[in-house]
């Protein structure tokens, strides 16, 4: 499985929803599964999978799948 | 009065994202809302942290009517149960009013209006109705008169010591008792509220909190655990001066955690407790002491009582505060005071030498049965670990009533009950259901396995 499998599964476990739906455009507050607790869920679980303590501002900043592969290169993680 | 807030004229009221409000422009935007009538009506506020709904609030207390506060995110159903019930003669819904299609309603001016005329009787003191358990809630109600609010409103202000220089954040929702006294308190003393519906996790709240110099934050127990992880304490925040946390039981670790944070920012933490059937706030431990008395709820508020009932160590609460009763219909909304200032919390609590209550337990989660306290939460932990399977007690006091989802263990629990307690079989009961009920968070929702 490769990176961006794994980041895909991790959102639809994450935000309780089919993994059909985890696309670039998915973003925070854009779904009602998407909401601050399932966020922590996320952020959790992420760093988990990939062995990352993300930032505050990381935290903060990963309002969209897109985003979440963006913020994961930083920390090396190869998509 | 908190909702006479013509006296502080120009100072900034609500502060929005999108707009700013002064005292006399929150007056005039209140005034924009013509709740007429020659009779005590109910008016049902349906949204939440929207300047709007501040100013339909303050029209209603205002004009002497009765206000219920109802989550936007309601479940459709529930709200026309509630609005079927209740009859309210207005409905404020922001927003949304153009999807919210209520038979017998129409969209008058910013509202919805009743078309029947019918005429409610409505206790006199009645100001505001909320609901107990938020947006799963039920039909019940606590019913809160202006004393009631404006005593809490008062007692917050004195022990977090506002002033007209705060400029707090309030993020909770308007229609939860926390969100409101929040509100309340501080027209109360003239200060600034910033109005916003995001979590702390969206990067813009924090743009918001840093650009508006915002002076307090709220937080429930999981707020405080996202703060953690987002890494708040490293944030520069110099006007941030004040944190609150209610709303339940703080995890003892992060109350150190943020206690000492604030003790070596030159900041405070006050961590409190309350029920909405208070209005909300029944104590509070003072900032400097939370240090010393980490695991404590800390001592009544400015104007309460607290105090321990001698037989079964409830915690009782005293106070202008405490509300006249709760509401499960229509009628009731004609009934006076019924608790006379005492509320029996349903915690039991221990409170230490310097007069600081622990709250220990759950009162409701026992059952007495022959003389004999049952633990309710403890048949369950004892009976999960020898079935491994979920199972749910409630019972009320002649009898234990166990929910399991299995029908094949049936025989096993009555067994079990039996060897543990010594119980007759009379004394308690299995019931199979195919689901135990449970909030979102995956919590037993007791109420509703109550009435199954």
């Amino acid at each position: 499985m490769n990176n961006e499998q794994k980041l895909r599964n991790i959102f639809a476990e994450a935000l309780q929803i089919n993994i059909n739906l985890v696309v670039d455009d998915l973003t925070y507050n854009s779904i009602p599964e998407w909401d601050s607790i399932a966020h922590m869920t996320l952020i959790s679980e992420i760093d988990n999978a990939f062995d990352t303590m993300l930032d505050t501002d990381d935290v903060l900043d990963m309002s969209s799948f897109a985003k979440a592969k963006e913020i994961l290169a930083k920390y090396d993680v190869q998509f | 009065m908190f909702y006479n807030i013509q006296q502080y004229g120009g100072q900034q009221a609500i502060i929005t994202k999108e707009r700013q409000l002064t005292y006399i422009e929150l007056q005039q935007l209140a005034d924009s809302y013509l709740f007429t009538s020659e009779n005590k009506e109910l008016i049902v506020l349906l949204g939440d942290n929207e300047v709007e709904i501040v100013a339909a609030y303050i029209a209603a207390l205002q004009a002497r009517h009765a206000v219920m506060l109802l989550s936007p995110a309601l479940n459709r159903e529930l709200l026309i149960q509630i609005v079927s019930n209740y009859r309210p003669r207005w409905i404020v819904a922001i927003n949304n009013s153009e999807e919210i299609q209520l038979q017998g309603y129409v969209q008058r001016n910013k509202m919805l209006e009743r078309l029947e005329d019918v005429r409610t009787a409505i206790h006199p003191e009645l100001a505001v109705l909320l609901s107990t358990s938020g947006t799963t809630g039920s039909h019940k109600f606590v019913r809160l008169s202006y004393r009631n609010l404006q005593a809490n409103a008062q007692s917050i202000a004195d022990y977090l010591e506002l002033n007209q220089t705060e400029r707090a954040i309030l993020n909770l929702p308007l229609s939860y008792s926390y969100g409101l006294s929040i509100l309340n308190s501080h027209l109360q003393v003239g200060a600034s509220v910033l109005l916003t519906g995001e979590s702390i996790i969206a990067k813009s709240f924090w743009s918001f909190v840093q650009e508006q110099q915002a002076t307090s934050l709220p937080g429930v127990p999981f707020t405080y655990q996202m703060l953690q992880r987002v890494g708040f304490m490293k944030m520069d925040l110099p006007h941030l001066k004040t944190l609150t946390q209610a709303g339940g039981r703080l995890d003892q670790r992060l109350v150190q955690l943020f206690g000492e944070y604030a003790r070596d920012n030159n900041k405070r933490f006050y961590v409190m407790y309350g029920q909405t059937e208070a209005a909300p706030r029944i104590s509070y431990v003072p900032s400097d002491r939370l240090l010393e008395k980490p695991s404590t709820i800390g001592i009544a508020i400015p104007g309460g009582q607290l105090s321990l009932d001698p037989e079964s160590n409830e915690l009782i609460y005293y106070g202008e505060n405490v509300m006249l009763g709760y509401a499960e219909s229509l009628e009731d909304l004609a009934k006076g005071d019924v608790c006379n200032g005492v509320l029996h919390t349903g915690d039991v609590a221990t409170v230490d030498e310097d007069g600081y209550y622990t709250i220990t337990g759950r009162m409701k989660r026992f059952v007495k049965l022959f003389g004999l306290r049952i633990n309710l939460d403890e048949v369950e932990r004892k009976l999960e670990a020898l079935l491994a399977q979920p199972v749910a007690c409630t019972g009320n006091d002649d009898k234990l009533i166990v929910v399991t989802e299995s029908e094949v263990l049936v025989d096993a629990i009555k067994q079990h009950v039996q060897e543990l307690y010594k119980l007759h079989p009379t004394a308690f009961r299995v019931k199979v259901l195919e689901q135990i009920p449970r909030f979102a968070n995956g919590k037993i929702n007791y109420s509703a396995l109550k009435d199954e």
